[in-house]
């Protein structure tokens, strides 16, 4: 077996796992990081940037919000049911941290909300201009996976400062010794074991959105059946488990929820065209929501679940198909391609073709319902009444946007189910506001912190929105002060 | 060797080497994805553009051959806006969402979006639909996720000289599928999985559920090599066959293991389960293939064969099974003087007196086990050794107890105490050594494993007319090996599968017959009783005038000896050096782990001669390489009907034609790991 020595182990280079490396490294600490993968950056690789608030960027952008400000919002969000402390210390660190990065060399496109919310729901659910999204280097605008740049900028900057990074060598066992965690057990690629001393040990191994078992276990949602989140390889709960066997608290862990389709990255033209504020129904064929608000997947996601068997519907007809080919969809997104109905008729005939069960055609409602398992009765019932409020441009049910009225009447008639989706898992390793690990009863464990998604239970319910990029910067900062703290822990 | 200047760095690389591989040997990174050091350059990704002072315009560095005094430069912002224009381009067919796709955090084209800080949003996106094929069991094709770089067409048809994958234009797209609409089967497919290694996408990978996620990458891609527990590496001594090489073949077994010929016949083969092969058609026969290279191979192997001088240490290993033997014969091969004591009048502990003779012959394992003297092990028979004190008072430096499990199980079963209850492991014994327990005509054996077979079969030999094995386990979960259960079958044997024995009649003492209940399942609770769903009405009784009593074997130890008993009578060891608390007593194989294979005794027969050789001062390298390591040809070329190909079994061993047919099967899984692994630009110090 392999012997290595060093002041400060960080389990993971993903986001979390580097912010903590290289702040203790900037501390004087020496570290030594081990990555399951063949390259950094884990899930940050696809997002696109980290939620700041005090930036300088913002002050450029006329953006007014203060870390108190956002504290309130995000205390009143999570009804205090949260770690008031640990969110204060994380917001009034934010702007910095974007400094920081700046610093670092990484270029931000500006500071934006995630969505813009309808006229009617702004008082209650709008976005604020948080999200730092990172600029693509020579030209384009930000997209999915543009946040790939600050991981080179930050893989770089670790490198820099002495960060040992071990690809390809994920950690086994965390080592505690009376009661202190003083190392970690690790395999290389080609399989020999390596034993890592350390002063302090830092996990930061994003949670478990690939591990179905504990998905169940933990938050009781059948993924494949009536969860379809993302499953990023590699996201498998190690940390978790680890930091449990060597004693650590467990906090509930929730799931970021939004909503997509079974499969959708086969079905990703599908997935566009349905995702309009058309008609949606659960399975006994009644609306649930005011379908303007789709765009809001954090609530949309809730409203599915809240509905039987965790699923909805979303229904257009031949005239409405025909509006969107020639005028583009209701709703832009950012991760579907603008011209996705130039490929709607080859994407259903593929599917259908491959007998993928979510999508159908039908010649009448009643044909629609049968094919997808909605009462009929129901469905025809809410048409009627849809219909007749389209005439009178005026939703009685929901007050829906009255550009989005349109009657569901000119076969033929297309239908999707749309289930619960999300994002990796949030939570499970109970911590404090200097994000030491503690036990069960709150006593700190020595030497072990952990820090991103693995530790991050300040979201309660619902992933807050409201401040946008939260995932990515309570990633960040959370790993800074890890960093910071073991930096200053091995020195007592 | 001509010498030039890459970014103001001299570099100095072989003649006719490409710009792109001298300057990535020189640690400087151009970024690429089409290209590969294994495959033939194509220029076609242009990530590798370079510009060459005296040259209009930039140019692919796969492409261009290193020339004496060359002056390049790999960056600059011309460079970088092309490079950037071609990944928008690959990216614009490319879904835009990683998040479901499992090559996330080994993808060289994420790699590529972090290095050259691109995103998708400026190009117009097209949608790839193509929706992934999973129809072979070994490989799938998510080609939504191509770039069409070409890397799996060229490992393909340069590489392997197969030619199944190649670009399909179609309706004015071009995409990467298998050639004139066949299926990979059809197109005469090697399954080599050299197109999954080369792919820098998810594009082409290995189906679902295929790669054992709880072993190392490289070792669940060799599954057979992996699973061995002595680590007996397989692929290369099944080419080897396949060559006409037995001697060599042999060779490559004896790298890892003393009884090659034993292991051919009765070996329990957990290689042959994890072949990937199983799922195409059938797995390969390892088994027999190493037998035929023990029956065919000569004594070439004894050439590098290590002895190295005496140390003047002396061991003592109680036991002389396939783990003690084992060990012996390596402590001895490091110069160590080891003397052998065996309890029985013969060598070779359960190869001889469990496994019955038709099954592992007598002269088979003789001849064994005399190479094992010849490197100067002394082996005592009829030698029980009372207490492991005793061993260091009469002055070994180190002892290794492995006594095996040679101690029957005998239930309780309501009417156990009568005449006529035989017992496995002592029935076996004594007919191994000549001096049978009589059996009567109707005989019941009770246990599903394999020693229970054994047992059923050693009973007709003995002269029993009708045999039974009644067995808790259904039909499909018996522990026994298929071949041991068909071969029952074929003798005439009767199995029961999902019964249980209530009771055990008798009549004047002596057994009768057996009482028996059909179950639908059963589970162990806290205790070990058994917890049974029984079939209503289903109760029957079966004649029989002998019973044996097959339902595991513990070690024959008590606490005199001197160690600290565990679970199951188990001797307690530390994981990984196998010392008992007692300083300078080792102990290895049944005795430790409770009943298992023979691979596995002679696995930890060998971790034990390692820490030994350490604890008395050597450096425990006990590992030999015997056989030339010859590069193995990486064409593989067509044969038709490839996968389909059946498997040849052949109970008296194969010949040379046969060996050659089977061998042939072999998906040679690990030539993909001679494929170069591609590195990111994170590994490179100048990028």
């Amino acid at each position: 077996m392999k012997q290595l020595e060093t002041d400060v182990i960080v389990v993971a280079a993903g986001l979390s796992g580097l912010a903590a490396a290289i702040s203790a490294a900037e501390n004087g600490a020496s570290v030594i990081a081990f990555e399951k993968a063949n390259t950094t950056g884990g899930a940050a690789n696809m997002g696109m940037g980290p939620l700041g608030i005090g930036s300088n960027i913002q002050k450029h952008q006329m953006v007014s919000l203060t870390p108190f400000e956002a504290f309130r919002k995000h205390m009143s969000f999570t009804h205090w049911n949260v770690d008031a402390r640990l969110v204060r210390d994380y917001y009034a660190k934010s702007g910095d941290t974007i400094q920081w990065l700046e610093e670092m060399g990484v270029e931000f496109f500006g500071a934006m909300p995630a969505y813009a919310a309808p006229e009617t729901m702004k008082p209650y659910a709008t976005s604020e201009a948080t999200w730092h999204v990172v600029k693509p280097i020579g030209g384009g605008l930000p997209g999915p996976r543009c946040a790939g740049a600050m991981m080179k900028c930050m893989t770089e900057r670790a490198e820099e400062l002495g960060v040992q990074v071990l690809l390809e060598t994920p950690v086994k066992k965390i080592l505690v010794e009376d009661g202190k965690a003083v190392g970690v057990i690790a395999v290389d690629k080609n399989g020999e074991e390596i034993e890592a001393r350390g002063k302090a040990v830092i996990i930061a191994t994003g949670g478990f959105g690939a591990n179905p078992q504990m998905l169940k276990e933990q938050t009781g949602f059948e993924w494949g059946k009536n969860l379809f989140s993302f499953a990023i390889p590699g996201m498998t709960g190690d940390g978790l488990n680890m930091a449990w066997e060597a004693g650590a608290g467990k906090t509930p862990v929730t799931i970021e929820l939004m909503y997509q389709i079974p499969d959708n990255m086969a079905h990703f033209a599908i997935e566009g065209a349905f995702r309009q504020p058309c008609l949606w129904v659960n399975k006994l064929g009644n609306r649930f929501m005011n379908e303007d608000g789709i765009p809001n997947t954090t609530f949309t996601g809730n409203a599915i679940v809240a509905q039987p068997d965790h699923v909805c519907y979303s229904i257009f007809d031949a005239k409405l198909l025909k509006h969107y080919k020639r005028n583009g969809p209701d709703i832009q997104s950012h991760v579907h391609p603008h011209d996705i109905y130039q490929q709607f008729d080859e994407a259903m005939k593929a599917a259908f073709a491959e007998g993928y069960e979510h999508v159908c055609e039908a010649d009448s409602l009643e044909e629609l319902a049968d094919k997808m398992g909605i009462d009929k009765e129901g469905l025809l019932k809410t048409v009627e009444e849809y219909n007749e409020d389209c005439d009178n441009h005026y939703d009685s049910l929901f007050d829906k946007d009255r550009a989005f009225m349109q009657p569901i009447r000119s076969p033929k008639y297309y239908a999707c189910r749309q289930y619960p989706g999300g994002y990796g898992t949030l939570g499970g390793i109970k911590i404090n506001h200097k994000t030491e690990v503690m036990t069960d009863e709150h006593k700190v464990i020595p030497g072990l912190y952990a820090v991103g998604v693995d530790a991050c239970a300040i979201y309660g319910h619902t992933y807050p929105f409201i401040l946008p990029g939260n995932t990515m910067g309570f990633c960040l900062n959370s790993g800074r002060i890890a960093g910071e703290n073991a930096a200053e822990f091995i020195n007592e | 060797m001509v010498a030039l200047s890459i970014d103001g760095q001299t570099v100095e690389a072989e003649e006719g080497k490409s710009l792109l591989q001298a300057a990535l040997d020189a640690d400087i990174y151009i970024p690429h994805i089409c290209s590969h050091e294994n495959l033939d350059p194509v220029g076609a990704c242009r990530l590798c553009v370079v510009e060459i002072e005296g040259r209009e315009g930039a140019c692919t560095s796969c492409t261009t051959p290193v020339q004496e005094g060359m002056v390049v430069t790999t960056r600059s912002e011309k460079l970088k806006q092309m490079r950037r224009l071609s990944t928008e381009l690959m990216l614009s067919g490319h879904p835009s969402d990683c998040t479901g796709c499992p090559k996330f955090g080994a993808c060289e084209l994420q790699s590529l979006i972090q290095y050259l800080e691109v995103t998708d949003q400026r190009l117009r996106k097209r949608v790839n639909i193509v929706p992934s094929d999973t129809s072979n069991p070994l490989v799938m094709h998510d080609m939504g996720r191509c770039i069409l770089c070409g890397r799996c067409v060229r490992a393909c048809g340069e590489l392997r000289g197969v030619g199944a994958l190649t670009f399909i234009k179609k309706d004015g797209r071009t995409r990467i599928g298998v050639r004139d609409g066949l299926s990979l089967a059809e197109a005469d497919c090697r399954f080599c999985g050299s197109c999954i290694e080369v792919c820098p996408t998810g594009s082409i990978r290995d189906q679902e559920g295929l790669l054992d996620p709880n072993m190392n990458r490289k070792a669940a891609i060799v599954p057979c090599r992996s699973t061995c527990p002595a680590g007996i590496d397989i692929p290369r001594y099944v080419r080897l066959v396949r060559e006409g090489k037995p001697s060599e073949a042999l060779a490559v077994i004896r790298e890892k293991v003393p009884f090659p010929a034993a292991l051919g016949r009765i070996c329990d083969h957990l290689c042959e389960s994890a072949c990937r092969r199983s799922e195409l058609s059938d797995s390969i026969s390892i088994r027999a293939l190493k037998r035929y290279a023990a029956e065919h191979g000569d004594e070439s192997w004894k050439a590098a064969s290590r002895q190295l001088p005496p140390t003047g240490k002396k061991v003592a290993v109680v036991g002389s099974g396939p783990a003690g033997l084992t060990a012996a014969y390596y402590l001895a091969k490091q110069g160590h003087a080891v003397t052998v004591l065996e309890a029985l009048p013969e060598a070779g502990g359960m190869m001889r007196v469990g496994i019955p003779g038709y099954r592992l012959p007598v002269e088979v394992l003789n001849a064994e086990i005399d190479e094992i003297r010849k490197v100067g092990v002394e082996i005592r028979t009829s030698s029980k050794v009372a207490s492991a004190d005793q061993l260091l008072a009469e002055g070994y430096d180190a002892a290794l107890v492995t006594v095996g499990a040679h101690k029957g199980i005998k239930l309780p079963t309501p009417g156990s105490d009568q005449a006529g209850i035989l017992v496995n492991a002592e029935f076996l014994r004594l007919a191994a050594l000549g001096t049978p327990q009589p059996v009567g005509e109707r005989v019941v054996v009770m246990g599903g494993g394999n020693v229970a077979f054994d047992c059923a079969g050693v009973a007709r030999r003995l002269g029993a007319k009708e045999v039974h094995v009644i067995c808790l386990e259904a039909r499909d979960r018996m522990l026994a090996s298929p071949e041991e259960i068909v071969e029952a079958l074929e003798e005439g044997t009767r199995i029961h599968p999902s019964v249980n024995i209530n009771e055990i009649l008798g009549k004047d003492g002596r057994v009768s017959g057996v009482r028996c209940v059909s179950i639908r399942s059963f589970s162990f609770d806290a205790n070990g009783q058994a917890i049974l769903d029984v079939v209503p009405d289903s109760e029957c009784v079966i004649e029989a005038d002998t019973i044996i009593m097959a339902v595991g074997q513990r070690p024959d130890l008590t606490e005199d000896f001197g160690l600290p008993l565990g679970r199951g009578n188990r001797v307690t060891v530390d994981e990984i050096t196998l010392a008992t608390p007692k300083p300078g007593i080792f102990a290895a194989g049944d005795v430790v782990t409770g009943t298992k294979s023979v691979i596995a005794a002679i696995a930890a027969g060998r971790s034990a001669a390692a820490s030994i050789d350490r604890f008395l001062g050597g450096n425990g390298q006990i590992e030999e390489v015997l056989a030339p390591l010859s590069e193995p040809n990486p064409v593989l070329g067509t044969e038709a009907s490839f996968a389909a190909a059946p498997r040849c079994d052949c109970p008296e061993g194969y010949d040379d034609e046969k060996a050659h047919q089977e061998s042939s099967r072999c998906l040679q899984c690990d030539l993909r790991l001679r494929i170069t692994e591609q590195k990111f630009w994170s590994a490179y110090s100048h990028r």
